[in-house]
């Protein structure tokens, strides 16, 4: 245990002076997000405006203001610069120097997002969780948060985050085929932020479009958590729910490996 | 000018060799913006499946703005993405002193180098929608409204330039200016609904301070709604005329601060 804490912290530390390196591009996604939440804000304004009820589709105002924060936070926790990283260390070759060091490949990678992820979780988490607690204390007059539900929110977030760096890993691979990878990733990142939820509830979905969603990979990455938090699970859903976070973490991670086993025979094609 | 388009020409014809060489590359560029835009339709549609109009405004109207709010956009995108690599790595790599040495205007060297084909996903996405949209969408058509709607598209896609050029001058100054563009070009999520479901601070900034309400909603009013029709598409000119002239004048400021990054 030891020894790998030797090897893996300086890839964690490595991350986190990145981070901290580059903060003002953070910064700068950070307000993108606050910018589309804002603007999705009042979006759903107009749409409870007109549709007249209090509830659209089984959400209230107040549960749609906090599932679009809580969501678009959620994603950027789960968010994995993996895909990115690996595809640019094949394309300049440097892919070879991660290979030849004594440790693991995906672990190192892990490592250094576990330095950002845990910046995020200060900057980022706590703030949002701590201002919508105050919303929802502001237009409810009582107090919602569980803390429960918190916990077994950030038990599912972290599922939600190895799903999510190991599909990351699996498109990263995909850069031996595509030199687009800017083009590539705004494709990536569209498909999930559709498909986990994190756009509109997956709740909002026709039926038979929803249950096919809820059991693939990418409600766990996103929309599994939020729903979470927010009570919208019985005790006997939440536990089936986290069931299949397990279940697709443990597919990914097959997967990638798999992938990465043929990938290392094409990579030494290119030569490194 | 005549020398101006001649070195444009020669550039671009080096731009689309390039293409040629990377078909895959454009596809996968083309593609993704246009799931990029699908996306945004399809919850549009969810949204109306179950309520009949969104602040008044009927599917079909809401369409025709998030689409027509895509061609100014995209022209944009297709001709001066070279201006988001000035704000990330030119400046700071020191790679600038290219356009600074050579007897062309730094400003249209930058420009004319880059002809991003990924913007067709845009175009294409927002011509489609239009076309779909505006049988139906209960469109003033009279050939003033037209014209003065079509006169509103190359300077709504100004205002795109404008904010990029203003943006991606200040990394003269701190180097790299990547994150500032990003965060003020983000705001065009802005123009793809009606300006009126904002709140008034709200409106006031993105028809004033950062335009983009101007690229999407202002210039299709007319269409949508046949009211003040010289005041709308005169807000889109004037404010993207000041707009330019101001970034030309942040731009020149910073190329006379701009020392190399001494790379």
């Amino acid at each position: 245990m030891n020894r790998i804490g030797k090897r893996y912290v300086p890839f964690m530390k490595a991350g986190v002076q990145t981070l901290i390196a580059y903060r003002l591009n953070f910064f700068g996604f950070v307000i993108g997000g606050l910018i589309y939440c804002i603007v999705m804000f009042y979006l759903w304004k107009a749409v409870y405006d007109s549709a007249g009820g209090d509830s659209f589709l089984g959400f209230t105002m107040t549960e749609m203001v906090v599932y679009l924060f809580l969501a678009n936070t959620t994603t950027q926790l789960t968010y994995s610069t993996v895909s990115g990283d690996i595809g640019d260390e094949i394309k300049d070759g440097s892919i070879s120097m991660r290979m030849i060091k004594p440790v693991d490949m995906d672990w190192s990678y892990l490592f250094t997002e576990l330095g950002a992820a845990f910046m995020k979780v200060v900057v980022l988490l706590i703030p949002v969780t701590v201002g919508l607690e105050i919303y929802r204390y502001c237009m409810l007059g009582e107090v919602m948060f569980r803390p429960l539900n918190f916990l077994l929110y950030f038990l599912s977030v972290i599922l939600a985050y190895i799903i999510s760096f190991r599909v990351n890993l699996c498109f990263g691979f995909v850069a031996f085929y595509v030199k687009n990878l800017w083009g590539f990733n705004i494709l990536k990142n569209s498909i999930i932020n559709f498909l986990s939820g994190s756009l509109i509830p997956l709740a909002f979905m026709p039926d038979v479009m929803r249950t096919i969603l809820e059991y693939m990979p990418f409600a766990s990455m996103g929309y599994t958590p939020v729903m979470i938090y927010m009570g919208k699970y019985s005790a006997y859903e939440t536990a089936f729910r986290l069931g299949i976070q397990i279940v697709w973490a443990a597919v990914m991670f097959g997967i990638s490996k798999l992938i990465w086993i043929g990938a290392v025979k094409k990579l030494s094609v290119q030569g490194g | 000018m005549r020398r101006a388009w001649k070195i444009y020409r020669l550039l671009a014809a080096q731009n689309l060799k390039r293409l040629m060489e990377y078909k895959v590359d454009f596809l996968t560029g083309a593609v993704s913006f246009l799931i990029d835009q699908a996306v945004g339709i399809a919850f549009i549609f969810i949204i109306f499946t179950q309520i009949p109009q969104l602040s008044g405004f009927t599917f079909e109207q809401i369409v025709f703005i998030y689409g027509f709010s895509q061609i100014p956009k995209g022209i944009d995108h297709l001709l001066t993405d070279n201006l988001w690599c000035v704000g990330y790595f030119i400046v700071r790599q020191g790679g600038f002193d290219k356009y600074m040495t050579r007897p062309i205007n730094p400003l249209f060297h930058v420009i004319a180098e880059t002809f991003q084909v990924d913007a067709i996903g845009e175009l294409v996405v927002g011509i489609a929608l239009i076309c779909y949209s505006a049988g139906s969408a209960g469109l003033y058509v009279t050939p003033l409204s037209v014209i003065l709607t079509i006169v509103a598209v190359p300077f709504a896609a100004l205002i795109y330039t404008s904010i990029k050029i203003a943006t991606s001058a200040i990394a003269f100054w701190i180097k790299s200016s990547g994150f500032i563009i990003q965060m003020v070009y983000g705001m065009n999520e802005f123009a793809k609904y009606p300006t009126t479901i904002y709140s008034v601070p709200v409106r006031v900034f993105v028809t004033f301070m950062i335009p983009f309400a101007l690229t999407g909603y202002y210039p299709v009013v007319y269409l949508l709604t046949g009211e003040n029709p010289l005041l709308n598409t005169g807000i889109v000119v004037s404010v993207s005329i000041v707009f330019f002239i101001l970034s030309l004048l942040i731009w020149n400021r910073g190329l006379s601060a701009y020392e190399s990054a001494g790379a």
